[in-house]
């Protein structure tokens, strides 16, 4: 649960999300070309040889709560089985795939398995108890063919200070508006409109909250951590940064942070469109959208499939619009990572594994015909690490399979927002600013000013403590 | 430690301490003294050995280790050795002296809680001419549930929009809460869900120490003319002084690690770090916020250690003093 | 025991109790009490099972409703199915009363040896094993997961497997210090009678110190168990596989992903089967509590 729940909820509903295409690139990384120059496991940079006998574990398979996308993951092997017969995955399932305690517990005992799940920022922590083995030699276009198509900042959240590559990306998320379009419309308001700077929601907010009957124009978390993941994702929107350039001192005591526990303290205290019950957490706005108590929050794109597959609400409803303020928007989301002392040929394997699970247009998670008959979401703007022809492809794909209104994504989908990773040590800032917001929206006469200098010299001792 | 335990309850042994006891009974051999002796040891220690692997293995190897660990880092796979550097940080940290004064608060509230009221059940129970058994498992059912079953279920009542409190409180008009959401209601919502679930065994062990009362203290304190209270102060509390006094002990050592309850329901720290105790901080040093910081755990962990014995030393120390009064 | 057992004197006098004001007090008092009981202890119960009746939407919404509107049974097949609650409950027994017999045999063959045999050092070694009381299990958790996972002089790894959780729950100082304070009230006579006739200690344990010993096993039984039942923190990280993990584990962390309704129904079903096992055994299971030799 805390923290991590909510970053990296993502990952439980996002196998979901996709598009459909391209099955030529799989076979490309397969067999052809490996048979050719032998694959030996000698030659790093050579895709795995079909023939090669080799066993990796894995976790993060879908649990029995998932159904479908437990079927997906056993259809996934068998298909992957028939182009490496003798490769062998065992895997264990996981829900939710990292849970803080186990994953520090596993890292400290070497006891990861050979490919396993981690979230964009544990890559230091990973770094730091040497859990990870450097797979920069193995990963290139022919074991991946779409890498060149990959966020660059997306990989480098998952390569060390030196530029060495530790894992592959496999889901991400980039924060946006997310608004309930039912309550919108109920106001007087234009659901294919959505706001787009903090004035913009503060004016929304207050005709939303004029509804009354509990409704609240607008909605922020503040605690488990959650409060400064928002805070970080709504500084960022305002062109903010969270560390000095050289990474030793926090950035956030800036103009830009003042705004942020400003818009926050106005609609708390000034506007009172953000009722009285705060200290929320993940799914806390999640649950109030889908029962038509919140208008607005900032949140990710799977948010809306966990607000219908959990909390039983409509797709009609639910609307996403860009990352207000639009300077950049906090991306997030998970990878896998390879442990440390894994056999050439288990790398390799498992590399063709992520490959055709989670990095193929028309396979695994991108195959969105499969994802309709099964009943999962098509059309969520969501994984978004691709850009370049696989966009394109992704997009076409995704939109012959829709089975979510997609216009309603149209606003966030049609400003794109540039990405910004997660600060270093994310959870320690996040922590210390997890007071501060709190602080804004539970006390009436708090000092922004001093809050902000009291979180900056706390965070930096903090920092300052792990270097 | 065992004189804490001791004014619990001290059963007079049949036999003198000491060793010789078993040699009594066998006097009729007493010239091989020696090889009885080494024979009985052998076979006694034999008898421990079980409990004396676990004991070793998993409990006092692990207290070394902590030692030791208190004063190492690890990075990246080394580990070396950083003198006091650990117990540095942790004093530095603003957390530390947070989470002592949330976990005496939490002590402080548990024991109103969670000591008093189980003894005022007890004594009302015991009070009570009827549908005794019935109450008495009502009040044991909670802590029959798994845990997990009873926290959550408080997490779902204690929602500040559709729990089952709130709905409660706006129907009798009364101000609602925020109860777990708010940095000032979160710290009594943990404790009031942990009394809820684990009173029963306390409620259990007062009534029995009660129904050990000699009816006739009763009896010379209503000849005395003796009011209610009179009596519970001066002869109800006097005679159940000793399970008391172990309880209190038991419960404080037990409220100042309390863990599942606040994890669960706020996720540990809870709003503004109102519910954060020492031991969840233990536990995020080593293993949340992506720390691996086992040496400044440890480290914690050895304060906190310290704390407990000289407390336990110092309440020895007290009730030893009113027993000899 | 309970309602049939003679009414012992207590603070209230029965004299008082026959006047008219103090029946009419005491009848109040129980009403009052026996209403407030139910209504604390079995509401909660009552919502549990209730709710994982109604629909995903009814369970959230404001204000909650008494009754379901609608009885949707589905929810608790529902959630044993995609919950794996069966096999968690196969696996919670499995520890707890794995390490019920553990504890029965080291702990038990401890206490005796500390209390009757009395070997070189025992109190050193009692004052140690009590020594462990006063120590904080989640201080000690990081040094105990290294120990498990490598453990020092044979160099196994008992992660995933249920010596991890059957083990260390020996190490129980409570337990055997109860246990040790039972034994030393058996009179040291009957011992040496035996002794005399020959018994071996392993002899005069059987056959006499365990059949004097019921009521303090049965309290120590129930405590092995139900520390099984209640841990978290160790089993989270001992048991890494989802299929190996314990109720609490294993519901927690699925109930992240999962609808609230079915989630409660999860919770009932958990709770189900302590609850009837202690209904069903209820007279046992307290006269154990309040007399095995608990009291003072």
């Amino acid at each position: 649960m805390k923290t991590n729940g909510l970053l990296h909820r993502s990952a439980v509903a996002v196998v979901v999300a996709g598009l459909a295409f391209s099955a030529a690139a799989c076979s490309s990384s397969g067999g052809g070309s490996s048979s050719g120059d032998g694959g030996k496991a000698g030659d790093a940079g050579a895709p795995l040889d079909p023939a090669t006998k080799v066993t990796i574990t894995a976790d993060c398979q879908p649990p029995t709560t998932k159904p479908a996308e437990r079927k997906q993951w056993d259809d996934d092997i068998a298909a992957f089985n028939k182009i490496y017969p003798n490769v062998t995955i065992k895997a264990t399932d996981g829900s939710p795939c990292e849970e803080p305690a186990k994953f520090t517990a596993q890292l400290a005992g070497k006891t990861q398995p050979d490919l396993f799940y981690a979230y964009f920022t544990d890559t230091n922590q990973i770094l730091d108890a040497g859990g990870a083995q450097d797979i920069s030699a193995y990963v290139n276009e022919k074991t991946v063919p779409a890498l060149k198509d990959i966020d660059p900042s997306v990989l480098g959240t998952l390569k060390d200070a030196d530029g060495k590559l530790y894992g592959l990306p496999v889901t991400n998320y980039k924060m946006g508006l997310i608004y309930n379009r039912k309550l919108f419309v109920q106001a007087g308001l234009d659901p294919d409109k959505p706001p787009t700077t903090w004035a913009e929601i503060r004016e929304d907010a207050k005709k939303i909250a004029a509804l009354g009957n509990g409704v609240n124009g607008y909605g922020d978390y503040s605690a488990t951590n959650q409060g400064g993941w928002h805070f970080t994702a709504e500084l960022y929107g305002l062109g903010g940064k969270m560390l000095s350039d050289d990474g030793k001192k926090v950035a956030f005591n800036s103009a830009e942070g003042k705004q942020v526990l400003q818009n926050l303290y106005d609609m708390r205290w000034t506007d009172n469109t953000m009722g009285a019950t705060q200290g929320l957490k993940w799914p806390d706005l999640m649950t109030q959208t889908s029962t038509d108590k919140l208008g607005m929050y900032v949140g990710a794109p799977d948010d809306i499939t966990y607000m219908v597959q959990t909390l039983k609400g409509n797709y009609e409803d639910y609307g996403m619009g860009p990352m207000p303020g639009g300077k950049s928007a906090l991306l997030g989301g998970d990878g896998r990572f390879f442990k440390k002392g894994s056999t050439p040929d288990q790398i390799k394997a498992g590399v063709a594994w992520v490959n055709f699970k989670y990095l193929t247009m028309g396979k695994g998670q991108f195959d969105y015909s499969r994802n309709k008959t099964d009943g999962l979401p098509v059309g969520i703007p969501q994984p978004s690490f691709f850009g370049g022809a696989s966009l394109a492809a992704d997009n076409t794909a995704k939109a012959a399979s829709a089975t979510v209104p997609v216009k309603n994504y149209a606003p966030y989908v049609s400003t794109p927002v540039p990405g910004k990773t997660e600060p270093a040590n994310a959870q320690q800032l996040y922590k210390v600013l997890d007071a501060a917001v709190s602080a804004v929206l539970t006390d009436k006469n708090a000092d922004i000013a001093k809050l902000l200098t009291d979180a900056e010299s706390q965070a930096n001792q903090v920092l300052s403590s792990l270097q | 430690m065992a004189g804490t335990i001791s004014p619990y309850k001290t059963n007079r042994r049949s036999a003198p301490a000491g060793s010789g006891s078993a040699g009594r009974g066998a006097g009729g051999r007493e010239r091989s003294g020696l090889g009885q002796k080494v024979r009985r040891n052998l076979s006694a220690h034999g008898f421990l050995f079980g409990a004396l692997v676990c004991f070793g293995f998993f409990t006092w190897y692990p207290m070394v280790r902590e030692v030791i660990m208190s004063f190492q880092k690890t990075k990246r796979g080394k580990t070396t050795w950083v003198g006091f550097d650990n117990l540095e940080r942790i004093f530095d940290d603003p957390d530390f002296w947070h989470a002592w004064r949330n976990t005496f608060l939490f002590t402080l509230l548990a024991l109103v809680l969670g000591f008093a009221l189980p003894f005022f059940v007890a004594v009302l129970l015991n009070e009570l001419r009827h549908a005794k058994a019935y109450l008495r498992i009502l009040v044991y059912l909670p802590v029959m549930m798994p845990p997990v079953a009873a926290v959550l279920l408080f997490k779902y009542f204690y929602n500040p929009d559709y729990g089952l409190f709130n709905d409660i409180l706006r129907t009798l008009h009364l101000p609602t809460s925020a109860w777990l959401n708010s940095p000032d209601t979160a710290m009594v919502s943990v404790v009031i869900a942990a009394t809820w679930m684990n009173m029963g065994g306390a409620t259990l062990i007062y009534l029995a120490a009660l129904q050990g009362i000699p009816g006739e203290l009763y009896e010379a304190a209503d000849l005395d003319g003796a009011g209610l209270l009179r009596k519970l102060w001066h002869v109800t509390i006097p005679q159940t002084r000793l399970i008391l006094s172990l309880l209190l002990l038991l419960q404080i050592v037990a409220t100042m690690q309390v863990f599942v309850e606040p994890f669960l329901l706020t996720g540990g720290n809870g709003p503004q770090n109102s519910t954060m105790t020492v031991v969840y901080l233990v536990y995020e040093y080593a293993f949340d916020l992506g720390g691996n910081n086992y040496g400044v755990a440890s480290a914690l962990g050895l304060v906190m250690l310290v704390v407990l014995a000289g407390f336990s030393a110092l309440y020895s120390r007290l009730s030893r003093n009113s027993d000899n009064d | 025991m309970a309602a049939k057992e003679p009414q012992m004197r207590t603070i209230v006098p029965q004299t008082q109790l026959n006047r008219p004001l103090g029946k009419a007090v005491y009848w109040t008092v129980l009403t009052v009490v026996v209403v407030v009981f139910t209504l604390v202890f079995i509401g909660p119960l009552y919502w549990l099972v209730t709710g994982g009746l109604k629909s995903t939407q009814e369970v959230i919404q404001s204000p909650p409703t008494l009754f379901p509107s609608e009885i949707h049974w589905g929810t608790y097949a529902t959630a044993w199915r995609e919950l794996k609650i069966g096999r968690l409950l196969f696996n919670t027994v499995y520890y707890a009363f794995g390490a019920l017999a553990f504890q029965l045999v080291f702990d038990v063959a401890a206490a005796y040896s500390l209390s009757k045999l009395r070997p070189v050092l025992g109190n050193v070694i009692l004052g140690m094993m009590l020594a462990t009381l006063m120590i904080p299990s989640a201080v000690l958790i990081v040094p105990q997961y290294l120990t498990v996972l490598d453990l020092p002089l044979l160099h196994l790894n008992l992660i995933s497997t249920p010596w991890a959780i059957w083990l260390p729950t020996v190490a129980n100082a409570f337990n055997i210090f109860l246990l040790k304070r039972f034994f030393d009230s058996i009179p040291q006579d009957l011992l040496a009678a035996a002794a005399i006739d020959g018994a071996s200690p392993l002899r005069t344990l059987r056959s006499i110190v365990l059949p004097m010993s019921k009521p303090i096993l049965g309290v120590v039984s129930i405590f092995a168990v139900v520390n099984v039942w209640k841990d978290f923190l160790w089993p989270m990280l001992v048991q890494p596989n989802p299929a190996d993990q314990t109720l609490n584990i294993g519901i927690r962390s699925l109930a992240t992903g999962v609808p609230q309704n079915v989630i409660i129904a999860a919770l009932a079903i958990a709770s189900a089967p302590t609850i009837l096992f202690f209904l069903v055994f209820q007279r046992s299971i307290m006269s154990g509590l309040t007399s095995g030799g608990l009291k003072g």
